[in-house]
C-alpha cells in the first residue's frame, strides 16, 4: 500500500512552492484511490474475442512502463545491480584480474574494442566528463535506464536523472581500465547495438 | 564443419552473455520491489534475441510475463493459482482466448470416444484410470501477473513436455574453458 502511494506523495509535493515543501504532511488514511474509469463504449463480444495476448505500446505506456519515478529509488537498491554487471563485463570482455587495455599495435586491439561498442550499460557507473551543457558536466551514477537518446542515472543522491546521450562525454571504469565513451556513437537502441555492424574508423566530435 | 560450428557459437557468444545479464537484472529487480524496470529489462532481453535471431529457453520464457515481460515469480510477485473447473462452461468463457478453451473441448470429446469403442473387453478399473488422466490433464495452473493482470497458465501433466526439455532434442554440448577465479 505505501508503495502504491509514494507515487502520489512525490507528485503532490512537486505541485507546492519548493521551500514549503517540507511542511507537507500526507496523512496516508485521507488518501482515496478511485479504480479505472467509465465504460464508453460496449464492446461486442467479436471484437472481445480477438483481443491479442501482447500488449500495444499504446497500452504498454499507459501503465507507465516509459517512465521511471524520479525519487523513489535508492542508490543501495542498484548497487546489487551493479555487481551483477561488474561480472557480466568480465565475461564479455574476458578479462582476468589485472588486465590492461591493449595497445593499438597490438594483435587483440580490434577484436577488443569491437566488443566495447556491444557492451550492455545497465548497471554501469558512468560519470559525465564533458559536455555541451555545463550543468550535466561531473554528474554520476548508476545508469538504470538506456534508451535511443537518453540515458538515465541514478546519483549518490537517490535521484533518478535524464542525461541527453549526444551531447556529452562519459567517463567508465572497469576494475583498473578507463574508457571514455563520445555519447553521439552510442545513439542506437539498446537492443539494436548488439547486432550493429560497426565501421573500422569513427570520428570523436569534440 | 566443426570448426565453423564451433566459430558460430564464439560469435553468438555476446549477445547470449548480454541476455543471460538482462535475465538476471530482471529478476533482481523484480526481487527489490521495482516492477518497471524488472519488465523494462525483460522486454529488452526479448528484444536482443529478436535482434539477433537467438531464442530464449523455453523453461525462461516461461517464468516472463506474456505481455509486460515482468518476471514471475510465485511467493514474491505472483502467486501460483490452480484454474477452477475447468468442465464448466462458464469458467472457459471466462479463459483468456476462445482459442484454448476450444481445443480443449475437441480433446476431451476425442477421448472419450477411445475408451467407448474399446469399452467391450474393459474393466471398470481401467475406466476409472482413464478418467483420472483426464482430469489431472484439464487441471491447470496459472500465475497472474500484478502490473498487468495477464494470466500465464500452465497444464499440469507431466506427460507432454516441450521438445527442448527433452533428452533426445540435445545434439552437441559446447563447452568453454572456464575462469579460475572468478574475481
Amino acid at each position: 500500500m505505501e508503495h502504491a502511494t509514494s507515487e502520489l506523495r512525490e507528485f503532490i509535493s512537486d505541485l507546492v512552492i519548493p521551500h514549503q515543501r517540507c511542511n507537507v504532511n500526507i496523512n496516508p488514511d485521507h488518501i482515496t484511490m478511485l479504480e479505472g474509469t467509465k465504460i464508453k463504449k460496449q464492446h461486442s463480444r467479436k471484437r472481445r474475442a480477438h483481443k491479442s495476448s501482447t500488449l500495444s505500446r499504446r497500452e504498454y505506456a499507459a501503465l507507465g512502463l516509459n517512465t521511471l519515478p524520479t525519487k523513489q529509488m535508492k542508490y543501495e537498491e542498484a548497487l546489487p545491480l551493479h555487481h551483477l554487471w561488474k561480472g557480466y563485463v568480465r565475461e564479455h570482455l574476458q578479462l582476468r584480474e589485472g588486465d590492461e587495455v591493449p595497445k593499438v599495435h597490438d594483435g587483440r586491439y580490434d577484436e577488443f574494442s569491437r566488443k566495447l561498442v556491444k557492451l550492455d550499460l545497465h548497471g554501469a557507473k558512468l560519470k559525465v566528463l564533458q559536455s555541451k551543457c555545463s550543468t550535466l558536466e561531473s554528474l554520476a551514477g548508476i545508469c538504470v535506464m538506456d534508451t535511443k537518446n537518453v540515458l538515465k542515472l541514478l546519483g549518490k543522491d537517490h535521484r533518478v536523472r535524464t542525461i541527453p546521450k549526444s551531447e556529452c562525454v562519459f567517463g567508465l571504469k572497469v576494475g583498473n581500465m578507463e574508457f571514455t565513451i563520445f555519447g553521439q556513437h552510442l545513439n542506437i537502441r539498446p537492443a539494436e547495438r548488439s547486432v550493429k555492424k560497426i565501421k573500422n574508423f569513427v570520428k570523436p566530435f569534440m | 564443419m566443426s570448426k565453423d560450428n564451433k566459430m558460430k557459437h564464439l560469435t553468438q557468444l555476446g549477445i547470449s552473455s548480454r541476455m543471460n545479464f538482462l535475465f538476471q537484472a530482471s529478476n533482481l529487480m523484480a526481487v527489490g520491489n521495482q516492477p518497471k524496470l524488472a519488465a523494462y529489462y525483460g522486454k529488452l532481453c526479448r528484444n536482443v534475441g529478436n535482434k539477433a535471431v537467438m531464442h530464449m529457453a523455453p523453461a525462461l520464457k516461461r517464468s516472463l510475463c506474456r505481455r509486460c515481460f515482468l518476471p514471475l515469480i510465485p511467493g514474491v510477485n505472483t502467486e501460483l493459482h490452480v484454474a477452477e473447473g475447468a468442465q464448466d462452461a462458464k469458467t472457459a468463457a471466462h479463459a483468456p482466448s476462445n482459442g484454448a478453451a476450444k481445443t480443449k473441448k475437441k480433446r476431451h470429446r476425442r477421448q472419450r470416444k477411445k475408451p467407448q469403442s474399446q469399452n467391450t473387453g474393459n474393466t471398470n478399473q481401467e475406466e476409472s484410470e482413464v478418467q483420472i488422466q483426464e482430469s489431472t490433464e484439464q487441471l491447470s495452473l496459472f500465475l497472474e501477473c500484478s502490473l498487468c493482470c495477464g494470466r500465464r497458465s500452465f497444464a499440469a501433466n507431466s506427460q507432454r513436455d516441450c521438445w527442448l526439455e527433452q533428452p533426445q532434442s540435445m545434439v552437441q554440448v559446447v563447452s568453454f574453458p572456464k575462469e579460475k577465479d572468478q574475481r
